[in-house]
């Protein structure tokens, strides 16, 4: 029988030379864009407006989207530290060079904390008089929010967001540190001590991904969230949860697939991985529209005036078209695709539906985003500094991934020291 | 020799699953067509060696899913809106919105039943009468530890001595005759 036909790992488990490439592109990809970025700031100040404004949101989308790619993948390395499975060790490494770049996550982040009075609300009463002086919002909105404001002051104010931010923080780095250094050193330990460090990463990976729903929740509401501070939604953690997991599987899938042109994924990458992350994806594309339905439908039946004004803010005025496109392009369109078994198990095709998800949840974060400012609430509207929400959000992707494929150097990109490696390199066929 | 009348075909019994891929595979490559393997579970590779990956068991699951969708939906648009037009907290009577969780239900009810349904009937479902079953090899093997290949006499190919030489020649524990 055909156990025998096992193939062999090659010598350099390095990534291989055209990560280099990769790095290489991003950089002009992001120089690129922030020349385009630099200039429709120019013509948004032409035009009479504050090109700050739009710079600063879309900052704010690229941090959304970085932070999920940083620290989803991070939640997911523990998933699969607890759940097992060979997709996960062909994932690992990847995974762990995407929870390295929380540092530039960070520092990402720096700039929203230092921007604070220009976002929101709360951190500055003047967007609130400046709103309702040029008639975005009336007297009634400006009660509504000032009760909002002072209701949650203990909550919403500077302080408690630097310090809150800061904590979450903390603990990513912590959970990313160990989980990091530990895989190292697993790896030099003897094969017989494995049992060992199984045990301590799934105990350290268990509690891990609560501490992860509870401190990405926190961050979700602080960062995106109390941008409107008269809304509330308990799901709305989760929701970004869900939205980093689409997006985290979405870019290991690119990442697999394309490191797989060169070794050592060329040998480790199998059909059958392939198509068990395309399943898994595709159970996120479910879930992602379950709890965003779900929680329309329950504002919807409620139709309570302190809830509803969240989605007309983000329905009436133009905005519907958005809704519409982005329930076609974060769900219609890759639910459908990834139903076909032939496309999740292709490559061309399964990177592409990837990407196009990636764009996606970009496109959601910016329905979630630029309605709570109340010159864009219920009133889409073209500006030169709309458009820097593609600009800024590409050339700060760009820049991650440039770091990220720095973070994929450092490491062998195969955990030699598993049980489990055994059965990756078995044939695709088990049989004949 | 043709086949005589009333012979379905030959029936080769193989030990592993190994050498039932391998049969099954040169046996395409040869040209055979009218052929089938049977064993205790399923084997990819034995569908892939007999080039019949494909079947119409999405599709069908595709379409009862779209049915089932549009059946609910529809059905409530005429409960809500023709049938009891009901004033429900000043809403539209088409809320759609509401619609959409039985109408989901149904999607995925109706494409169970039509993937379950689907294969039975694909599969030809209930057949009261297979001729294998006159082996009696077969049935004492077939679903506990033994694997199959039949060549049937209706391939144009068949010829009972030659083919049954040329069986021989795939390593089998046995070769029968299957009579109707």
């Amino acid at each position: 029988m055909a156990h025998g036909f096992q193939k062999t790992l090659p010598a350099d488990l390095g990534a291989p030379p055209f990560v280099e490439v990769w790095k290489k592109r991003a950089y002009m990809v992001c120089g690129v864009f922030l020349v385009i970025a630099a200039i429709l700031a120019i013509l948004d100040y032409a035009a009479g407006q504050n090109p700050w404004d739009h710079v600063l949101r879309a900052w704010l989308l690229g941090v959304m989207v970085t932070f999920g790619f940083s620290v989803g993948g991070l939640a997911l390395l523990m998933v699969q530290y607890c759940s097992g499975g060979k997709w996960g060790l062909l994932l690992r490494r990847p995974l762990e060079a995407m929870s390295r770049t929380l540092p530039l996550v960070f520092l990402y982040w720096i700039v929203i904390a230092l921007a604070m009075p220009k976002l929101y609300m709360w951190a500055n009463h003047g967007l609130v008089d400046r709103a309702f002086r040029l008639g975005q919002i009336t007297s009634w909105q400006v009660e509504a929010i000032d009760h909002a404001i002072n209701f949650k002051r203990p909550m919403l104010n500077p302080t408690m967001f630097v310090a809150v931010s800061g904590m979450c923080f903390a603990i990513w780095w912590l959970y990313m540190w160990k989980l990091n250094s530990w895989a190292m050193q697993r790896e030099a330990d003897s094969p017989q001590s494995t049992p060992y460090w199984i045990r301590k990463f799934e105990n350290w990976s268990g509690p891990g991904i609560v501490v992860y729903s509870v401190t990405m929740t926190a961050a979700a509401i602080y960062w995106v969230m109390s941008l409107d501070p008269t809304w509330f939604s308990t799901v709305y953690g989760l929701l970004f949860l869900v939205g980093q997991g689409y997006a985290v599987l979405a870019l290991s899938i690119i990442t697999a697939i394309s490191l797989s042109k060169g070794e050592p994924f060329k040998t480790i990458l199998r059909q059958t991985e392939q198509h068990d992350l395309g399943k898994l994806t595709f159970a996120f594309v479910m879930l992602n529209i379950y709890l965003a339905f779900g929680q329309f439908l329950i504002i919807w039946s409620g139709n309570l005036p302190e809830e509803i004004n969240w989605y007309l803010d983000r329905i009436r005025g133009h905005w519907g078209i958005i809704i519409t496109l982005d329930f076609i392009f974060h769900w219609v369109i890759p639910f459908t695709l990834l139903l076909s078994r032939d496309i999740k198990r292709n490559k061309k095709r399964l990177t592409r539906v990837c990407q196009f998800m990636i764009f996606a949840v970009a496109f959601n974060q910016f329905w979630l985003i630029e309605p709570n400012f109340k010159d864009a609430a219920r009133n889409l509207h073209f500006s030169w500094g709309i458009l820097e929400y593609a600009a800024v959000p590409t050339a700060m992707i760009a820049f991650w991934v440039a770091y990220f494929c720095l973070q994929l150097r450092r490491r062998p990109l195969v955990q030699v020291n598993d049980p489990h490696l055994k059965e990756i390199l078995e044939p695709e066929h088990a049989h004949a | 020799m043709p086949a005589r009348e009333g012979t379905y075909g030959l029936l080769a019994e193989f030990d592993t699953p190994g050498d039932l891929v391998r049969a099954a595979r040169r046996a395409h490559e040869d040209g055979w067509r009218r052929m089938d393997c049977f064993s205790p579970y399923p084997i990819e590779e034995v569908a892939e060696a007999m080039e019949c990956t494909r079947n119409r068991v999405p599709l069908v699951t595709l379409v009862g899913g779209l049915l089932g969708c549009a059946a609910m939906f529809s059905f409530e648009t005429w409960v809500s809106v023709i049938a009891y037009p009901l004033n429900i907290a000043g809403r539209p009577t088409y809320s759609w919105p509401a619609f959409i969780v039985p109408a989901y239900e149904w999607t995925i009810l109706w494409a169970g039943l039509s993937a379950a349904f689907g294969l039975m009937a694909l599969c030809k479902f209930p057949s009261l009468y297979h001729p294998l079953f006159n082996a009696p090899n077969f049935r004492k093997g077939a679903t506990v530890d033994k694997f199959f290949l039949c060549l049937e006499a209706l391939d144009p190919r068949f010829d009972l001595e030659g083919t049954r030489a040329y069986l021989e020649t795939m390593g089998p524990l046995s070769v029968v005759e299957v009579p109707y």
